[in-house]
């Protein structure tokens, strides 16, 4: 069976340096992964090579089997994708920051269902009028998730998605996350939250310098266990 | 509604919610609507005025009394040239080269009445004229609004997520050039209604349709230019810096030093030097007035055996009308000579600072919008040329007057006495000589032939930005 998320040996070289290097793993439908690395371990690169924003200097990027370099389009319609500053239009309300991105991706949602999607995502009646500016970054990321929703795409990029939430957010946002896996998505995370990725992650790869150089899977219906991810990171870290 | 026609829409929507954006907008748009009513107000008069005093003029000239005819001679007339109706718009050289010329004997005036007072009766406010505004002002504002269309998307995180849902990085980039063509497009309806009146005015509807087009080509250059800079650049601080620059050495820097380069490259003396030049060989000509004048020898001998007599008082005309005739004749040879080396001058001057256009569309369309008025050099020259032939027109029939109609005895007697005076006189209906002028701009077609270089130049401009626009859209990266 096809996985819906692959990369097969990828590497990446920006500006002559080696940002990625032989990366591979997959991730199946249902399933949340999460890349786990500090800064500069090359976590959010590899996002960008599934979206088709980064060629990868070698290996390649398979989205729903298909080489992502061969077919951008079809990745990426595919993909719902949430970057790390929850980007949308601060002069725009929710509703409108909704209606344009799903125009721009070929969809449309009565009012209806975008109050449906923002209700799932709790993000407060009356702020759904007023502009992004004037939101907090949780809300900010709940009405990206949103977008998200009602796309209703079989894969899901998340890039630093709890950064800057408060811990009751981040328990809101994974509570979400989980739910849409179940649902049958697919999710790519990328993190340095240790707690957050093992909290919510069926499986967490830890990335290091562009190399893959750990695997942690949830077992027997258990959550994987932070201390041992927290030892290898910290581990590795220190290499 | 279609995905460009989308991305058009919104960012029209930010560009409504900013107070910056919208502020910039409304002063311009109020200063080119305020430029458009006191420049159309200004010349309309001017228009009217020129026409009567025209009129005037003639009028004044028919209603002279019995006078010797070299008397009326003297006494001159007035050529005005009225503004043309694309005045309205681009006043273009008028200010400058003057507007009426005092046509007498023996001499070509200087154009006069430059519009410099009433510039400075309005502190200065008539400088700006909507041409300038247009050429300068608008593309300013297009700066403002577009200089980081892209790299807001870029800075903010939105181009990502933009071009995640699908889209191309060239359909963004033609979403957000409709946003700046509507920008122009309503700035093109002040310049549509200027048009509109024109041709109420008498203007050709192809030569105010032209005008509308090459300012909207010009437009669409700046557009592309603003638009060219936001996705090829890093920062909005650098676009903005960069754009600035262009535009100042587009609209300022370029076009003085085109001035500098022509004056250089064809050094053109300015009427008083030539007048001066001239007066050395003026007077190997001889004194019109004194028909004794050796230099008038050869002519005697000629007239003499022409009417088979032996001297000038047995002529049966007048030989200091003859005199009078001839030597205006050759007087006029060679101030047309001068003249018109001068001109030439002035057009080679011209013809390179419009060449420099292929280094700032903003010379390219000055010139073009300079020749589509009917208010560029080429016109004034015209001016200059039938006020000369109008001069020369009544000045030598009234020595025709003088030679034919009036007795050789009785001139050079007239200042015997009263009667000696009043009988070397001739009657005021000889005045009617005077033919009537009424001077009128080269027809549209004409017009637009002597344009279409600038407008090739704009065409390959035009081309030029939007292809850097085509090949860095299709080369967006985050």
């Amino acid at each position: 069976m096809t996985s819906p998320l692959e990369a097969r040996s990828l590497v990446l070289v920006r500006e002559g340096n080696t940002v990625l290097d032989g990366v591979s793993f997959t991730a199946e439908q249902g399933e949340i992964f999460a890349l786990l690395g500090g800064n500069g371990a090359g976590k959010s690169s590899t996002l960008l090579t599934f979206l088709g924003f980064l060629d990868p200097s070698g290996g390649e990027v398979l989205v729903n089997g298909t080489s992502v370099t061969s077919d951008i389009a079809a990745a990426r319609n595919a993909i719902a994708y949430l970057p790390e500053a929850a980007s949308l239009y601060g002069h725009m309300t929710a509703y409108e920051n909704l209606d344009y991105f799903l125009d721009l991706a070929g969809k449309s949602a009565s009012k209806d269902e975008i109050d449906a999607a923002l209700d799932r995502v709790a993000l407060p009646q009356e702020a759904r009028t007023r502009r992004l500016q004037s939101y907090s970054k949780g809300m900010r990321q709940k009405t990206a998730i949103a977008l998200a929703l009602l796309r209703e795409t079989p894969i899901l990029l998340l890039d630093e998605p709890t950064s800057g939430l408060d811990p009751v957010a981040i328990d809101e946002f994974h509570d979400l996350v989980k739910t849409l896996a179940e649902g049958g998505q697919t999710v790519l995370m990328v993190t340095h939250d240790v707690y957050g990725a093992c909290q919510v992650a069926d499986r967490v790869g830890l990335l290091r310098h562009g190399k893959l150089v750990g695997s942690f899977a949830a077992e027997n219906g258990k959550r994987i266990d932070t201390e041992t991810v927290h030892a290898a990171f910290a581990e590795r870290q220190a290499v | 509604m279609s995905t460009i026609t989308r991305i058009a829409r919104e960012e029209w929507r930010l560009w409504l919610r900013s107070r910056v954006v919208v502020a910039a907008a409304l002063i311009v748009a109020v200063l080119i609507a305020a430029t458009s009513m006191l420049t159309a107000g200004r010349i309309a008069d001017e228009q009217s005025q020129r026409t009567q005093q025209q009129i005037a003029a003639e009028q004044t000239f028919f209603a002279q009394p019995d006078r010797h005819p070299h008397r009326m001679v003297h006494y001159g007339h007035y050529a005005f040239r009225p503004p043309p109706p694309l005045a309205v718009f681009e006043p273009g050289v008028d200010a400058v080269t003057g507007q009426s010329i005092f046509l007498e004997g023996h001499r070509q005036n200087t154009a006069m009445f430059a519009d410099t007072k009433a510039a400075a009766d309005l502190g200065g406010f008539a400088a700006l004229t909507p041409a300038s505004l247009y050429q300068l002002l608008l593309p300013l504002l297009l700066i403002v609004l577009g200089h980081a269309m892209f790299l807001r998307e870029r800075e903010s995180g939105t181009l990502a997520v933009m071009l995640a849902q699908g889209q191309s990085g060239t359909k963004l980039a033609l979403g957000k050039a409709a946003a700046l063509l509507a920008v122009i497009a309503i700035f093109m309806v002040p310049l549509v209604f200027v048009a509109v009146y024109s041709i109420s005015l008498g203007e050709s509807a192809l030569a105010a349709g032209s005008m509308v087009a090459g300012y909207f080509v010009y437009l669409c250059i700046w557009g592309a230019i603003v638009l060219a800079a936001s996705i090829l650049l890093k920062q909005r601080s650098v676009s903005l810096g960069a754009l600035i620059f262009v535009w100042l050495f587009a609209a300022l820097i370029v076009p003085r030093f085109a001035i500098n380069a022509s004056s250089a490259a064809i050094d053109a003396p300015g009427k008083i030097e030539s007048d001066l030049v001239m007066l050395a060989e003026q007077r190997k000509l001889g004194d019109g007035h004194n028909a004794a004048d050796p230099a008038f020898m050869q002519l005697q001998a000629e007239v003499l055996e022409q009417y088979e007599v032996e001297t000038i008082e047995e002529l049966p005309i007048n030989w200091r009308g003859v005199v009078a005739s001839y030597s205006e004749a050759e007087l006029t040879d060679l101030l047309n000579s001068y003249a018109e080396e001068r001109m030439g001058l002035e057009a080679s001057q011209s013809r390179i600072f419009g060449l420099f256009g292929l280094a700032s569309p903003t010379i390219a369309i000055s010139s073009a919008s300079r020749t589509l008025a009917g208010t560029d050099l080429a016109t004034h020259h015209r001016f200059l040329r039938e006020s000369e032939a109008l001069r020369f027109g009544f000045v030598q029939a009234l020595n025709e007057k003088h030679a034919t109609e009036l007795d050789y005895a009785a001139d050079i007697n007239r200042n015997a006495d009263a009667e000696a005076s009043r009988r070397a006189r001739v009657n005021a209906s000889a005045w009617q000589v005077l033919d009537e002028f009424r001077f009128e701009p080269d027809g549209a077609d004409a017009r637009l032939e002597r344009a279409l270089l600038s407008f090739v130049i704009l065409l390959a401009w035009l081309t030029a930005a939007g292809g850097i626009v085509y090949g860095a859209a299709r080369r967006v990266r985050l």
